[in-house]
């Protein structure tokens, strides 16, 4: 290919003239080419960031009596905490190398009586298994989709008709919107709780399931004494230590 | 019988297919590249399932550092995420990120001195435009004048030291809109102006191109939140993130967007044991 055989066109001369090859020596182009390849490849971002939306309520006070109460038997509230190690690192799992987030969760109100058994119980953040081909939801998210039943139920079957090809990517969207804020089903009102050892990342996977769960009311909120003393409870019964010393400080003084 | 003749082989490779197939790759890494931006420290964030992009334009990106990467701190109260600020303007519009970030700046530093009237900073032509060639900034106001007078490299190696005490955006103190502002509430009144200023000169003349840059610029940090974007690490400590939280309720910004990477319903961050 990379040569040019000079003709001469099949006119013949008398002298028979030889048949010059052109070689061009393509090697030191291909290391160029990579060089430059390698430049791109580690100077470029392939992989674009994602985002999730957030919106809080506005920091102004509000009475009492305008506030929204959520109906009792629909609340359930999650407490959030990270597991650190000794170097005060996250602690992280060793066979899967994720950090350790754990929830504890209770529905409606706290019990303040504190005897009531396994009224506030520990679960995880984890994601789907398959067996025999079916998604099989495991940890929190079995626990809250059991709570949003009545939505996710609509929403499946949403799913499968976009799978179908039977609506459109985005009738399905506002399908699925719509159907999350349908105030004519039960649907759960979730407290997120981050406790104060609680990272980023645990409050990101609290608000992954809200949008997996298709749970459209819940708030971020710190935890209260009741919840402190909620926590003692369960650790006094499983006899582990949940409660560790916050490893840092806040310098908010709120 | 003759001995078989071995006939001579050139070691000859012909590299010309090889050639055609490295500059189809490198025209392909070209033409999709968007150069990584100069961050002051490496931020892992965490994965989620929402499939939102990033807008490319039109960004007030927010950075939390992770509590500590380098392992030198000791004091637990030291151990927290510090704040840097990023300003990505229209690509290919008049309000390029330069003009953008100068702006910012602009307003930035007149909130302040209105509000520190002892001890005001001074922002000179220079200072304003190291400002707006730099992608992304963290540290106090005070400290501001001397930062943009170091050099490139040098400004790099004083960010990059999360340790110092003039690195990161305070945040601390201040629950009314009215009071005294910290320096992070001071940026986000300044983003907040800076917005409403452009979006309300739109009627002064400008192209349909440019005015409706302006109305997205506006429309992203005000309305829909797509416009400002917290990127925290993943082992940032909630306490930080609350508290940055706080600061945009405080400022009525209540919309904003968390900067995550994707994964898959199946996957999550933490397994059951």
């Amino acid at each position: 290919m990379a040569e040019v055989a000079q003709n001469d066109g099949g006119e013949k001369k008398k002298g028979a003239q030889k048949k010059m090859t052109i070689r061009v020596d393509f090697t030191p182009m291909v290391d160029m080419n990579m060089l430059l390849i390698t430049f791109f490849m580690l100077c470029t971002t392939m992989i674009k960031s994602q985002t999730l939306q957030i919106v809080l309520p506005s920091n102004e006070k509000v009475n009492k009596e305008q506030q929204n109460q959520a109906k009792e038997s629909e609340a359930i509230t999650l407490i959030l905490d990270t597991e650190y190690n000794d170097n005060n690192k996250p602690k992280v799992d060793g066979e899967t190398g994720k950090t350790i987030h754990n929830i504890y969760w209770y529905q409606g109100i706290a019990d303040t009586t504190f005897t009531k058994p396994d009224f506030i119980q520990k679960e995880q953040f984890v994601g789907d298994a398959r067996e025999n081909g079916v998604k099989v939801q495991q940890g929190i998210r079995k626990i809250l989709r059991k709570q949003n039943e009545a939505v996710m139920a609509n929403y499946e079957e949403y799913k499968t008709k976009w799978k179908n090809r039977e609506i459109t990517k985005e009738q399905f969207d506002s399908l699925a919107k719509k159907n999350a804020a349908d105030s004519t089903l039960s649907r759960p009102v979730v407290i997120i709780k981050p406790g104060p050892n609680t990272t980023y990342e645990g409050l990101i996977n609290a608000l992954d399931e809200m949008n997996i769960n298709q749970i459209s009311r819940y708030s971020i909120q710190l935890p209260t004494h009741t919840d402190t003393l909620l926590i003692q409870a369960l650790e006094k019964k499983t006899g582990e230590t949940i409660i560790r010393p916050t490893i840092r400080k806040s310098s908010n003084p709120s | 019988m003759g001995k078989a003749k071995i006939k001579k082989k050139s070691t000859f490779i012909d590299m010309t297919a090889m050639s055609d197939v490295t500059v189809l790759l490198l025209t392909f890494f070209m033409l999709t590249s968007t150069f990584l931006q100069k961050e002051p420290t490496i931020v892992y964030t965490p994965s989620s399932v929402s499939e939102e992009k990033v807008p490319v334009n039109n960004l007030v990106t927010i950075l939390v550092s992770s509590a500590d990467k380098s392992g030198k701190l000791e004091d637990p109260a030291a151990v927290e995420g510090k704040i840097f600020i990023s300003f990505t303007g229209d690509v290919d519009s008049t309000f390029s990120s330069g003009t953008i970030r100068g702006l910012m700046l602009d307003k930035a530093v007149g909130i302040y001195n209105e509000q520190h009237k002892t001890a005001p900073i001074e922002m000179t032509a220079a200072r304003r435009k190291a400002f707006m060639e730099t992608n992304m900034i963290g540290a106090p106001f005070a400290a501001l004048p001397a930062l943009l007078d170091m050099s490139i490299s040098e400004r790099d190696k004083v960010q990059g030291d999360l340790t110092r005490a003039d690195v990161g955006i305070p945040i601390n103190g201040n629950k009314d809109k009215e009071g005294r502002l910290n320096d992070f509430q001071v940026w986000l009144k300044a983003i907040y102006l800076v917005s409403k200023d452009i979006h309300d000169q739109k009627a002064d003349g400008l192209t349909a191109d440019e005015a409706k840059a302006l109305e997205d610029l506006y429309n992203a940090v005000t309305k829909d939140g797509r416009g400002i974007a917290i990127k925290a690490d993943k082992d940032t400590p909630f306490t930080t993130v609350e508290m940055i939280f706080d600061n945009l309720q405080t400022m009525s910004l209540n919309k904003f967007s968390l900067m995550t990477a994707l994964t898959s319903e199946e996957e999550v961050s933490s397994t059951a044991k």
